[in-house]
């Protein structure tokens, strides 16, 4: 239909957008494939001008990142193995966590109507538009009160935070997409709400729940402002530390090109999984419905 | 059967499950409304309560002075702190239309259907996903005068050096690129959904009449599709203007402190200089901002639920 919607128009118009096409397409893909074949080359070649192309695989990046080989209780005193550890760990139980709450509150939400709802909603909603160093300023000083400045923790507590929101929306569009008559039907046949919700409802949201989980996960693994600021020594996250990789010494570019791509794979294997749902993760749930 | 099942549904159920329901909601919302409630709205009322105050994070035991609305008065005749308003409303400028051109180019592209369409719409999806650290020192690596590979391919086809970031202008623009690499694919995708939404029977009829291709774009697919690249829109201006972690990673903020976002002028004055009240000030400014810029997005989204 669009094809012969374009028929009309002259060939050279046709190949000059074909070509802008292209060369978006150049763009987007080739910074990509350009960290990941600047990860594997050795500090000599990362500076050779004009770009190598064709060079000898070097691993000492790799190796760095997760103390093995040459790198072995030395320049790993970066401690990018613990930073990774880390990571992790703070991203997995807040994950878990976020999508926990994520789902009883998008379940009540989805199904019960209460005073203060929208309102509640709105305020979830508020995660997704606050600047973080605005709340930073004031985590900061209650972290340190507190005694969660620096730990594992508070990143936990703070990627709970940062994702609760859009787990509570996504859920509740995969909720919304579950027939009321389930629970109607368990409550009618002598079951309680919470069997209902429990027994029936939950797994039929499984593959929801799955994708909240991934984009909870990626949020929180590429999270950098909230970790930058509340961590200095010993919670520090990967992206924490890629970033800690660049100072008065210069910056160690094998080793933020190794630790980058270490960072992204898990990424790109979430995003895979979850290609299906991008539209209702990237916009909290506004779009994108089933 | 169901439909049955629905109207006798109501005398059926007993008042009991009723007030289950209410612990349900209780028991089901109440983790995360503590969660907000102390991540969220307590840190808002402390930051207003301490911006109007001057004392600093490292001796919290004193000098906690009440100076009313001094940080303000302060901050707003700062003609530094200006710097960082012009800079960062041109960089959301700049970043927000080249993405919304290039993303509704390329989203309008990718209706036609052509082989592997499916392939490349997902990995074009991937920049969004990635750590804004990591995309900040990719493009750093890249950019580079020297050795930097976008330099390379400008010589190759005969373009002149830039100095990408040791200048001010070279380094708005460097990071306009790197924040339109990681965040066209957005508009692409919400694009591609909006254009997805609007019937075939249009286009057909359209056609029945002898309309232009460019017609057709600019008078039907546009307009059909504009309430949902407003909210594309508005995400991006929210998101671009509160951008911090990428301008850390690329810039730092330099060349001097030509480059350095809102967000930066908050995170230095409060983590590096620990004028704890002043930054809670300009936090509040910011804040005010994104929630005006939040407002037009739920009036628009209530808008369009009435519509539906």
């Amino acid at each position: 239909m669009q094809d012969a919607k374009l028929g009309g128009t002259p060939n050279f118009y046709r190949a000059f957008l074909l070509a802008l096409f292209g060369t978006y397409i150049f763009f987007n893909l080739g910074p990509i494939f350009w960290i990941i074949i600047s990860s594997l080359k050795s500090r000599a070649d990362l500076f050779a001008m004009p770009p190598k192309w064709i060079f000898d695989i070097d691993s000492t990046g790799y190796e760095s990142v997760f103390g093995v080989g040459a790198a072995r209780g030395t320049a790993s005193a970066y401690g990018v193995t613990d930073s990774l550890i880390n990571s992790v760990i703070v991203s997995s139980s807040g994950t878990f966590l976020a999508v926990l709450l994520g789902t009883l509150g998008g379940y009540v939400c989805s199904r019960f109507d209460f005073r203060g709802k929208g309102d509640f909603l709105f305020f979830v909603l508020s995660t997704r538009m606050l600047p973080p160093v605005a709340v930073l300023v004031f985590y900061h000083l209650m972290f340190a009160r507190l005694g969660l400045a620096d730990t594992k923790t508070g990143l936990v507590i703070v990627a709970i935070f940062a994702n609760v929101g859009l787990a509570t929306w996504i859920m509740k569009g995969f909720f919304d997409g579950v027939p009321k008559q389930v629970e109607q039907i368990a409550v009618v046949s002598g079951y309680s709400r919470m069997y209902a919700f429990v027994y029936l409802v939950l797994p039929m949201v499984r593959g929801g729940i799955a994708a909240t989980a991934g984009f909870c996960f990626i949020f929180a693994w590429n999270e950098f402002a909230f970790a930058s600021i509340l961590t200095t020594t010993q919670a520090k996250t990967l992206p924490v530390k890629i970033s800690a990789a660049s100072g008065a010494t210069g910056i160690e570019w094998t080793q933020i090109m190794s630790a980058g791509v270490v960072l992204i794979i898990p990424v790109l294997i979430f995003f895979y999984l979850i290609r299906k749902h991008l539209l209702m993760g990237m916009t909290f749930g506004i779009l994108g419905r089933s | 059967m169901t439909l049955t099942l629905n109207q006798t549904n109501k005398p059926l159920v007993p008042l009991k499950k009723k007030s289950s329901g209410r612990l349900m909601i209780l028991g089901f919302l109440s983790p995360t409304l503590a969660i907000l409630l102390f991540m969220v709205a307590y840190p808002i009322f402390s930051l207003i309560w301490n911006s109007v105050h001057q004392f600093s994070a490292l001796n919290l035991n004193q000098e906690f002075k009440y100076v009313g609305l001094e940080n303000y008065t302060y901050l707003l005749s700062d003609a530094d702190l200006w710097q960082r308003f012009i800079f960062t409303g041109k960089f959301v400028f700049v970043c927000v239309s080249i993405q919304m051109i290039i993303g509704i180019f390329v989203g309008y592209r990718l209706q036609r259907s052509f082989r592997g369409r499916d392939l490349i719409f997902t990995l074009l999806m991937m920049p969004m996903m990635l750590s804004p650290v990591v995309v900040g020192f990719l493009w750093r690596y890249m950019l580079n005068s020297e050795w930097g590979i976008v330099n390379y391919l400008m010589s190759l086809v005969g373009l002149g050096q830039v100095n990408w970031l040791s200048q001010t202008t070279p380094a708005l623009f460097a990071a306009a690129a790197a924040d339109t690499w990681m965040w066209t694919p957005f508009i692409i995708l919400l694009a591609t959904a909006a254009f997805r939404g609007i019937p075939d029977t249009i286009y057909e009829a359209a056609e029945v009449d002898g309309a232009s291709p460019a017609y057709v774009f600019f008078r039907v697919t546009l307009p059909m599709s504009a309430p949902v690249l407003f909210i594309a829109l508005i995400l991006r201006l929210i998101d671009s203007f509160k951008q911090y972690d990428l301008f850390f990673a690329l810039t730092g903020g330099g060349p001097g402190s030509s480059t350095e976002t809102v967000s930066f002028a908050v995170a230095k004055r409060a983590f590096n200089y620990f004028y704890t009240g002043e930054a809670s000030a300009l936090a509040v400014i910011l804040l005010f901002i994104i929630i005006g810029l939040s407002m037009i997005l739920v009036r628009h989204l209530n808008n369009m639920g009435e519509k539906n």
